[in-house]
């Protein structure tokens, strides 16, 4: 039974401690599973360390003096925990990281093929580039263009596309939607909902935007200083007081009504 | 005003600036990739001059096999400097890694003085020293060649950037994180820059050595390569070539007019003031990215 259980997550994150400059304790024990094929949500507030730990699973804490300092990390049944960044984009895990980051000097056209994968033939890179072309048909109309000229949501959308080059299992991603406008948030969420079903990838979702995200993922993880303070399926999160009030917004209307001073985060003490 | 005089000093001054494109191209392929001017670009191409060299006298190979077999040699030197210096200073502060590119230099003039002593030694690489008239211009045949192989090189590289690996290359040169992201190898990438610039230093050292002999002022060579690649943008192939015209046009025409004034040496003020007034006046240089702000 238990063996069937793990065979279900393609990652599983175990009691994840992650000490950046050998001093900073930016994650404490995190545990997190992505079962295969469904999308999963990590939300929290600033500085929570969502950030981290997608760096722990994607290997990129190594670029930033990071390293794991305790528990693992097993991709498909593997441990990956220290395997260097490249091989864990080889074996399928991709991290669309903060920010956007698309290569600027670059067109978008570009951009994808540096993402292609040693050895991709001309014809499979041609391929995926039109299937991602279908996905983002705002990207194959400016695909020759600057990538640093586009919008912010073009970019958004490129920098999804270049990490589905790499033809990824997992696809992680943080704060997709950050400073977008909330019509654009909706356009790239559904079409990451749309590439999910499609192709059955499984997605690691990093979001403030806690409202947009439950939306679309199936779980989601509250991570607060360091620790995942709660997990629950998406419709127990949204219909939680306390998330509606923190993370959601909106949860009481009544301004002449709210107590503020008894209402706290009370799951962090 | 002697037009044909004038002329002759323009065309000389720019297969001149050619050559010292030559030589700025290695500066940018790895300033490209590293963010870094490499100082060790003249050691560099000393060294390439020497191995040349070594290959045709030492070990009696002919000329048109020595250089190319030099290039494979200096092109893995490139991938060893990456490998066994660089990589130890990835993420340090970028001052690091240009005093490591300064003690490279020095490393390397150090050891062909070892190796090869301090007198000069000819290249002798056949090409006929006649002078060659373009109606009534006078033009040094070396000089044509040299320019020749920049404008070759020029080119080879304009191709390889488009290709998928010079795709990569680029994308490493625009951001690190965001190519380990996406599992492109950086430290390759940077190892890969450093070997061709090192190629690109065989060719700088075999047509710069037949001009004025190999020994170690091959080297200082970097002063006027690195105010080229300053003045084209640093990371500019397309500038590295276009500020190298300039530059020798500028100092060839420029020292006829000032020398009989200050009296000789005028080359080496027109040079200073150039990369002077470049990086005070337009520091990203003539065809240098300035970084994409959007509004």
């Amino acid at each position: 039974m238990q063996e069937k259980v793990e065979a279900q997550n393609i990652l599983s994150m175990n009691s994840v401690e992650v000490l950046y400059d050998n001093v900073m304790l930016a994650i404490k024990g995190v545990s997190v599973q992505v079962p295969k094929g469904e999308m999963i949500a990590l939300l929290g507030s600033n500085g929570a360390g969502k950030s981290t730990t997608l760096k722990a699973i994607s290997g990129l804490l190594k670029a930033e003096r990071g390293r794991i300092s305790r528990g693992e990390i097993t991709f498909q049944g593997t441990d990956i925990t220290e395997a260097l960044a490249q091989k864990r984009v080889e074996m399928g895990i991709c991290h669309v990281i903060e920010g956007r980051r698309v290569f600027e000097h670059l067109t978008p056209d570009e951009n994808l093929t540096a993402a292609a994968p040693r050895g991709m033939s001309r014809s499979t890179l041609n391929a995926e580039k039109d299937k991602i072309y279908a996905y983002f048909p705002r990207l194959a109309e400016r695909k020759n263009s600057q990538a640093g000229y586009l919008s912010g949501g073009e970019q958004q959308m490129l920098a999804i596309g270049r990490a589905l080059v790499t033809q990824p299992k997992l696809l992680m991603l943080d704060e997709p939607s950050l400073g977008l406008a909330p019509f654009l948030v909706e356009e790239i969420f559904g079409i990451l909902q749309k590439i999910n079903k499609d192709e059955g990838l499984s997605v690691l979702l990093v979001e403030q935007n806690a409202l947009a995200a439950l939306e679309i993922v199936s779980q989601g993880y509250l991570i607060e200083n360091g620790r995942v303070v709660m997990h629950g399926t998406a419709e127990a999160l949204k219909s939680n007081s306390d998330i509606q009030e923190f993370y959601l917004g909106g949860g009481e209307t009544d301004f002449h009504n709210v107590k503020h001073y008894s209402r706290r985060k009370r799951w962090l003490s | 005003m002697d037009w044909v005089f004038l002329s002759e000093l323009a065309i000389n001054g720019a297969l001149t600036g050619l050559l010292y494109s030559l030589f700025a191209i290695g500066l940018v392929l790895i300033y490209k990739a590293s963010s870094v001017p490499n100082l060790a670009q003249g050691g560099l191409t000393m060294v390439g001059a020497y191995v040349v060299l070594a290959l045709a006298r030492d070990v009696g190979l002919p000329l048109w096999l020595a250089i190319p077999l030099a290039a494979v040699v200096m092109f893995g030197l490139g991938f060893g400097i990456e490998r066994v210096a660089l990589r130890r200073l990835a993420g340090r502060p970028v001052v690091m890694i240009l005093m490591l590119t300064l003690g490279l230099d020095i490393f390397l003039r150090g050891t062909t003085l070892a190796i090869w002593g301090g007198t000069s030694r000819s290249m002798e690489l056949g090409v006929s020293y006649d002078p060659l008239f373009l109606g009534d211009i006078f033009i040094s045949r070396i000089h044509l060649v040299g320019a020749g192989v920049a404008l070759a090189l020029f080119v080879g590289f304009m191709l390889f950037f488009q290709t998928r690996t010079g795709i990569k290359l680029r994308a490493i040169a625009d951001d690190y994180m965001a190519s380990w992201s996406v599992g492109i190898s950086v430290e390759r990438g940077v190892g890969l820059s450093w070997a061709l610039a090192s190629v690109v230093a065989v060719a700088a050292g075999v047509i710069w050595g037949e001009i004025q002999g190999v020994d170690q002022a091959l080297s200082l060579l970097l002063l006027k390569g690195l105010t080229v690649a300053v003045l084209g943008g640093l990371d500019s192939i397309l500038g590295a070539v276009i500020a190298g015209i300039i530059l020798g046009v500028v100092e060839n025409v420029g020292a006829d007019f000032l020398d009989p004034l200050v009296g000789g040496g005028s080359r080496e003020l027109i040079v200073a003031a150039v990369l002077i007034l470049t990086v005070m006046i337009r520091p990203h240089g003539l065809f240098g990215r300035h970084d994409i702000e959007r509004v």
